[in-house]
């Protein structure tokens, strides 16, 4: 069990550590789009779209390791003098709320991300690419969170820290 | 009879004319069931963004909504043609004499149907003006020029040599005043002057070739729509055929009104030439088929309007 | 009745949640997800989802990463210290200078994009450690930060002030016109604010003795280091008003300056790119999914009628145009404790304004204290998105009470000049009806 932890642990944060680069990508798309339209009066279609289907799954795929370092923002005026037991209960209540959050994004978002597939759906924008890959970005954001919840609970009980 | 509450998400903002008259359309199905049909009005993007509202609908979040078909062209492709044809009709009396004279409504119905939901009926009003910072009186000016489209105009404009960029709306009014491009489409003239952009660009261009007219759509979600009574049913198509005719000449009034106080501020209007246009509009039947993309339903749609604009001497 | 029912029962929750210390995106999320089920019914809950796509692809909500890096990227090769040590060299004697430097680099920021989220933590990067590491107290540096950042709503560019003018059928330029002095006048009280708190009080700004008699050369030296911000600075604000790139695209061109710029200090080291990138990812993925949960949120509260029963409250409200004025502005802060700023204008917007028209008010000035209340509510404790994004790029031994504790004078200031515009609205008009009085 603890093994499995650390294991989905290592996994967020390896695809944390690789997402981050994505950002000079959304960077260099967007100043390609500057340069052609403005030097060249030659806007691309795509750099812009590109850009803007990346941004979803550059921010969701951050979402998962940072429950693991506790980067999302929480307000910690009680949970901070807690100790003990109730400090526990508290952590626990928090990651239970990541795995309903989790839960309910899966549910709904898998069967759109299923739909956009099968339609073949694209943007109708002038590049018109398919969307699914970016909106399938989302299930699979949640269940790596729900995993990540999990993870973070099972660690909790077994009195435990895992390895950054 | 059983008492009946849906809720709509339509596709405007609260307080906007066109919401006013989706508030009227409830009010009218009201009137007509005797209160046993009631419909709860949002505005758009107050539930989900207008482009979300067709998996809501489908989802079951609410039962009914008003949408432009353009949204989802990228699934359906048909719904390019039931929403609006770059070069396409001129008129909006011919767009609606499409849906409800030459088979449009049935084919409307069936590009909705196997995604479980019922297209009840078109709103069907006129063009959309450009607003340019540089004089276009011929189509053949536009080559060369930074324009900002978006959906099936934007491939076409492309062809006929416009530089495109999608620009999100709520970037239109900046980037023509900064000069990020030179022309661009928005809204109708109401909203684009109360926008302000006679304050950025000093040409307006009729008619608005990218967007000649437009049909917004009534949808509902199919499970929902079965169990309502015939009498029901017949008022939301009678209210929503109702409203598109109410609408459209309210659109007719301010137009005058409000291309008036274009000229006032010292913008230009110009009129492009009919027969430059349907010069043009040869050229886009290419871009249509593109768009039809081998879609049975889509095709269809497209040759019908075809047919009829040939009848009218369109084509 | 129902409706303020809703209210009052998602309202405690949220408190209730929120107070356990759950990540904020999450008990958003959590409710919003309970509250559909028991009052929406369970298939209202793809709306949720739904939301999130569209925020998945929002092109004004991706300048919160660009300029989040473009500040780790300027913080972390140093050339940020370099420019508070110049400003230390400067302003080293006078009370709070380092503070009334945010401010004013707030400002300037503020000018760059309207993403309030975008601003503060960028803010909160750069300005915060220098601030901290010459001993300033924390609640004032952050209360700077937190106000300072909300600045970009009202002042030019700010996708707030646009859905405000759509929505309000204003044009959008006489709007953006009527932020700039009310913008301007806040900046100028918090400086002042901070000015005087300092005096009174030095030991929450400490003034560096050593800097009191610093010879000119050596102050006319430090100057070179203000060179590459004001590279940055102007590459940014030159390619969005010389008409060269949208507000988001901008972010991108700071991005490249700023590479540029620790390039040519000497500085860029792929490593500091990499971390750059890490606080990039974790500040965007933490803003971002509160922005999930929040929107929501957001959608269940007015499918619902979570609203209506506040809504209505003032549309039957029969007192003076004063009295009535004043409920509006305090409903405002009220559903700000749990709106965003486009969730409020959405649902407030199309009820007030008739309002406001009906009571002769002007629509444009009623914008701007709009704009004003809309910061206001951003920076109310418990609950302010401005203080939930910097708390998230602030150091572990900070806690979020410093963060209230910091932002309650600057909302008192704001106070003081909302109602000093209420008073005078020429102040907030002038310009606005000078610009048009040109145009015709
Ligand atoms: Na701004
Ligand atoms: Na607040």
């Amino acid at each position: 069990m603890l093994y499995a932890a650390q294991l989905v642990t290592r996994v967020n944060k390896l695809l944390f550590d690789s997402v981050k680069w994505v950002i000079f990508l959304i960077a260099g798309l967007m100043l390609f789009e500057v340069i052609s339209r403005y030097t060249f009066t030659a806007p691309t279609s795509w750099a812009p779209e590109l850009a803007t289907l990346l941004f979803g799954p550059f921010f969701l795929f951050g979402g998962p390791y940072l429950l693991h370092i506790g980067g999302h923002v929480a307000v910690d005026i009680v949970s901070a003098n807690a100790k003990g037991r109730t400090k526990l209960l508290l952590t626990a209540l928090s990651m239970l709320l990541a795995l309903v959050f989790g839960a309910i994004l899966l549910r709904f978002s898998l069967p759109l991300a299923v739909s956009a597939f099968e339609y073949g759906e694209t943007s109708y924008s002038g590049w018109n690419p398919v969307i699914w890959p970016a909106k399938a970005a989302l299930p699979f954001a949640a269940l790596l969170l729900i995993l990540q919840a999990l993870a973070e609970l099972i660690v909790l009980f077994s009195g435990k820290e895992t390895a950054q | 009879q059983e008492k009946v509450t849906w809720r709509m998400q339509a596709l405007w903002g609260g307080g906007t004319t066109p919401m006013l008259y989706e508030e009227k359309f409830a009010k009218r199905v009201s009137e007509l069931t005797g209160g046993s049909f009631e419909i709860t009005t949002f505005a758009g993007g107050q539930i989900v963004p207008s482009a979300q509202s067709f998996d809501a609908v489908r989802g079951g979040a609410f039962e009914l909504m008003k949408t432009f078909d353009g949204y989802t062209a990228g699934k359906i492709p048909s719904h390019g043609f039931s929403s609006t044809v770059p070069f396409g009709f001129p008129e909006a009396d011919m767009y609606e004499a499409w849906f409800y004279e030459a088979g449009g409504l049935d084919l409307a119905k069936k590009s909705y149907a196997p995604a479980g939901l019922t297209y009840v009926a078109p709103t069907v009003y006129g063009e959309e003006p450009l607003h340019s910072k540089v004089a276009i009186r011929t189509i053949a000016d536009m080559n060369g020029l930074k324009g900002r489209f978006v959906g099936l105009a934007a491939s076409v404009l492309a062809d006929f040599g416009v530089a495109v960029s999608p620009l999100p709306t709520s970037e239109v009014y900046s980037a023509l005043d900064k000069g990020l491009i030179d022309f661009a489409d928005r809204g109708d003239v109401k909203a684009n002057y109360e926008e302000g952009l006679h304050e950025v660009a000093k040409y307006l261009i009729l008619p608005g070739f990218h967007q000649p007219t437009t049909a917004t759509s009534y949808v509902a979600n199919t499970a929902a729509y079965d169990k309502l009574s015939d009498q029901h049913r017949a008022a939301l198509e009678v209210s929503a055929r109702e409203v598109s005719g109410a609408l459209r000449q309210n659109i007719m009034v301010d137009n005058a009104e409000y291309l008036a106080k274009f000229e006032a501020a010292g913008v230009e209007i110009i009129r492009l030439d009919a027969a430059d246009i349907a010069q043009a509009r040869v050229k886009a039947v290419a871009s249509w088929e593109k768009a039809a993309n081998g879609d049975d339903v889509a095709l269809e749609m497209m040759n019908t309007q075809k047919d009829l604009m040939a009848q009218f001497g369109l084509l | 009745m129902t409706s303020s029912f809703i209210l009052i029962g998602m309202f405690s929750s949220l408190v209730a949640l929120m107070l356990s210390g759950a990540g904020l995106a999450f008990v958003l999320g959590a409710i919003a997800f309970l509250s559909t089920i028991f009052i929406w019914g369970p298939n209202a809950l793809i709306v949720t989802t739904l939301n999130t796509f569209e925020t998945m692809t929002s092109e004004s909500l991706m300048a919160i990463p660009l300029y989040v890096l473009m500040a780790s990227i300027l913080q972390k090769s140093g050339i940020i210290e370099d420019l508070y040590e110049a400003m230390e060299k400067w302003f080293g004697n006078l009370h709070g200078g380092l503070a009334i430097g945010t401010v004013v680099i707030c400002t300037i920021m503020a000018a760059m994009t309207g993403v309030v989220g975008a601003a503060v933590a960028a803010m909160g990067i750069l300005a915060l450690p220098s601030m901290l590491k010459r001993k300033y107290h924390p609640p004032l540096a952050l209360g700077a930060i937190c106000a300072g950042g909300t600045l970009g709503i009202l002042i030019p560019p700010s996708v707030v002030t646009i859905v405000y003018a759509i929505t309000a059928q204003i044009s959008i330029g006489k709007m953006f016109i009527a932020g700039i002095i009310p913008g301007i006048i806040l900046a100028a009280s918090y400086s002042i604010y901070i000015y005087v708190r300092a005096r009174l009080d030095p030991t929450i700004a400490p003034i560096n003795e050593d800097m009191a008699d610093i010879p000119l050369g050596e102050k006319l030296r430090a100057l070179k280091t203000l060179i590459l911000p004001f590279f940055v600075i102007i590459s940014v604000l030159g390619s969005i008003y010389a008409g060269i790139a949208t507000p988001t695209e901008a972010a991108a061109v700071g991005v490249f300056g700023a590479i540029l710029s620790s390039a040519i200090s000497g500085r860029l080291k792929v490593d500091q790119l990499s971390q750059a990138a890490a606080d990039t990812l974790r500040v965007t993925a933490m803003i971002l999914w509160i922005t999930i949960g929040a929107r929501a949120f957001i959608s269940v509260f007015v499918a619902t009628g979570g609203a209506d029963s506040i809504l209505s409250f003032v549309q039957d409200l029969e007192a003076s145009r004063w009295v009535v004025l004043a409920a509006m502005m305090f409903i405002l802060i009220l559903l700000g404790l749990f709106l965003d700023e486009i969730g409020i204008i959405l649902l407030c917007v199309p009820v007030f304004l008739p309002i406001v028209k009906l009571l002769g008010f002007d629509p444009l000035w009623f914008g701007v204290l709009f704009m004003i209340t809309a910061q206001m509510a951003y920076i109310t404790p418990p609950f302010g998105y401005t203080l939930f994004y910097l708390k998230g790029v602030l150091p572990d031994h900070i806690g979020i009470g410093q963060v209230y504790r910091g932002v309650i004078p600057f909302f008192l200031i704001q106070v003081v000049v909302l109602i000093l515009f209420i008073m005078f609205p020429q102040i907030v008009t002038w310009l606005p009806e000078l610009g048009s009085a040109q145009l015709q």
